[in-house]
C-alpha cells in the first residue's frame, strides 16, 4: 500500500487538527499560542518540533495523515489560491524535491503536446 | 415506484473552483465544456433527488471514528464548511435535502446488515462543494448526501463499495415514493493529496481505468482495479474512484467518458463520465 498508511491514527496532532479545522477560536490561537495548544492537545516533543519547522517531510514520516499536512501548512501560509505556486505548497517543494521535479517535468510535457 | 434515472461521477478537485485560472487555457475550456453537459445531462433526466457519493476528507468524522459510510438526513444542507469557503471560493450555498429517503436508507441499510452512520448536520468540503457548484447551482435539487471513508486505512475495497452499490440499487428500487432519483459519484482519477507524490497525476492510470469504463465489464474492472493499483497510481486519493465503483452498480454496459484532463494544475486527474444504460 501506499503513502497513506504511513498514518498513525493515534498520532495527538492528527486529532488536534480535526479540532482546530473547525474553530475559529483555536485557529486563531494556532497563530498566536500553538506553543499551548500543542500542550493542551498532548502532542510529543517530535510533534510540536515538526510544527515549528514547518517541516512537511518530518511531519508525514512522523504519521501525520497526508491530508492534513497541506491543511497545516494552509494554517500556517493562508488558504486562498492555493495553487501550485502558494507558499504552503512551496514547503512540499522543499520536502519531496524529486517527486515535484517529476511532476513538474510531466506538466511541462503535458503542455508541449497540448500545443502541439 | 422510485426510478433510477441517471447515473454519472465526476470529480471533485478543489482547483475546479479554488484556483481554476491556474490551469493550461485549453484545460481550462475543456473543463467548462465537460462540466456544461455533465449538468445539461442531468438535468434532462428531470430528478427529483441526488444521491451523491463521496470522501469524506476527515471532516466530519475524527480519525479515531471513520464509518465506512455516512448519510446525511438534514432537512437542508449547507456549505461550504467554514475554513473551506476560502479554500474553494465558495458562496455560502443550502440545498434541501430528503430526510425521509436518507432515513430510509440508514434503517433500510441497517436491516441489510449495512452500517449507514448519520448526520442530521453533515458539513460539506470539496467533495460535495465542487459538484453542486456546477451541476446544482441554486439547489434547484434536493440531496442525499452519503460520505465515504476513502482515505483512512482501512479503506474499504472496490468490491465492498460495489457490493454496497448493488444492496443500494435494491434498496432505492423498494423506496415506495414516486422520486426520480440520479445517482452521483465524485472523487478521483488519480491524486496523492497531501503525499510525497503531491503535484504528480498518473495519466496512464486513468486512461486504463476510463478505458475499463467504456468497455463496461463490471466484473473485468473489479478484477484488475485492486485498491492496491488504485494506490500506486496516488496514495490516499485515486481511492476515491470507490464512489465512481459504487456508482457502477447502478449501471450496466459501457459508459461515456465526456472529458479527461490530466490537470497538475488542480493537483488531480479530472474526469467526468456519464452511463447510459441504468441497472
Amino acid at each position: 500500500m501506499g503513502n497513506v498508511e504511513r498514518c498513525d491514527k493515534t498520532l495527538p496532532l492528527n486529532e488536534m487538527m480535526f479540532y482546530v479545522r473547525k474553530d475559529a477560536r483555536l485557529r486563531a490561537r494556532w497563530q498566536t499560542d500553538l506553543e499551548t495548544l500543542c500542550r493542551e492537545f498532548g502532542l510529543g516533543a517530535d510533534e510540536a518540533q515538526a510544527l515549528r519547522d514547518r517541516d512537511v517531510r518530518r511531519l508525514n514520516e512522523l504519521g501525520v495523515h497526508q491530508y492534513y499536512i497541506p491543511q497545516i501548512m494552509r494554517l500556517f501560509f493562508g488558504a486562498a489560491a492555493n495553487s501550485n505556486t502558494h507558499p504552503a505548497l512551496e514547503a512540499y517543494r522543499r520536502a519531496f524535491p524529486e517527486e515535484t521535479a517529476r511532476a513538474f517535468a510531466l506538466a511541462e510535457r503535458l503542455e508541449r503536446r497540448a500545443k502541439g | 415506484m422510485a426510478s433510477i434515472v441517471a447515473a454519472m461521477a465526476m470529480t471533485h478537485a478543489p482547483g475546479l473552483t479554488g484556483w481554476f485560472d491556474r490551469a493550461p487555457a485549453e484545460q481550462q475550456q475543456e473543463a467548462r465544456r465537460a462540466l456544461g453537459e455533465l449538468r445539461q445531462r442531468l438535468e434532462s433526466a428531470r430528478p427529483d433527488v441526488i444521491v451523491a457519493f463521496s470522501n469524506d476528507h476527515l471532516l466530519n468524522w475524527p480519525i479515531n471514528n471513520t464509518p465506512e459510510f455516512t448519510v446525511g438526513i438534514g432537512e437542508e444542507h449547507v456549505g461550504p464548511a467554514e475554513w473551506y469557503d476560502e479554500w474553494l471560493a465558495l458562496e455560502q450555498y443550502r440545498i434541501p435535502g430528503h430526510p425521509a429517503l436518507a432515513r430510509y436508507l440508514v434503517n433500510e441499510g441497517a436491516r441489510r446488515r449495512l452500517a449507514f452512520a448519520y448526520l442530521r448536520r453533515m458539513q460539506f468540503d470539496d467533495g460535495i462543494s465542487v459538484p453542486m457548484h456546477y451541476l446544482n447551482p441554486g439547489g434547484r435539487t434536493a440531496l442525499v448526501p452519503v460520505t465515504m471513508n476513502c482515505t483512512v486505512p482501512p479503506i474499504p475495497t472496490p468490491e465492498r463499495c460495489y457490493q454496497v452499490g448493488t444492496v443500494l440499487r435494491a434498496m432505492l428500487a423498494a423506496w415506495p415514493g414516486p422520486e426520480r432519483i440520479a445517482i452521483l459519484a465524485t472523487g478521483g482519477l488519480s491524486h496523492e493529496p497531501g503525499g510525497p507524490r503531491y503535484f504528480w497525476v498518473d495519466e496512464e492510470f486513468d486512461l486504463w481505468f476510463l478505458d475499463l469504463l467504456k468497455r463496461g465489464d463490471h466484473q473485468s474492472l473489479l478484477r484488475e482495479c485492486t485498491l492496491e493499483r488504485m494506490e500506486q497510481a496516488g496514495s490516499g486519493g485515486t481511492a476515491e474512484l470507490n464512489a465512481w465503483i459504487l456508482a457502477l452498480a447502478f449501471t450496466r454496459g459501457p459508459a461515456d467518458v465526456i472529458a479527461y484532463l490530466p490537470a497538475i494544475a488542480w493537483r488531480t486527474g479530472t474526469g467526468m463520465v456519464v452511463w447510459n444504460e441504468l441497472a
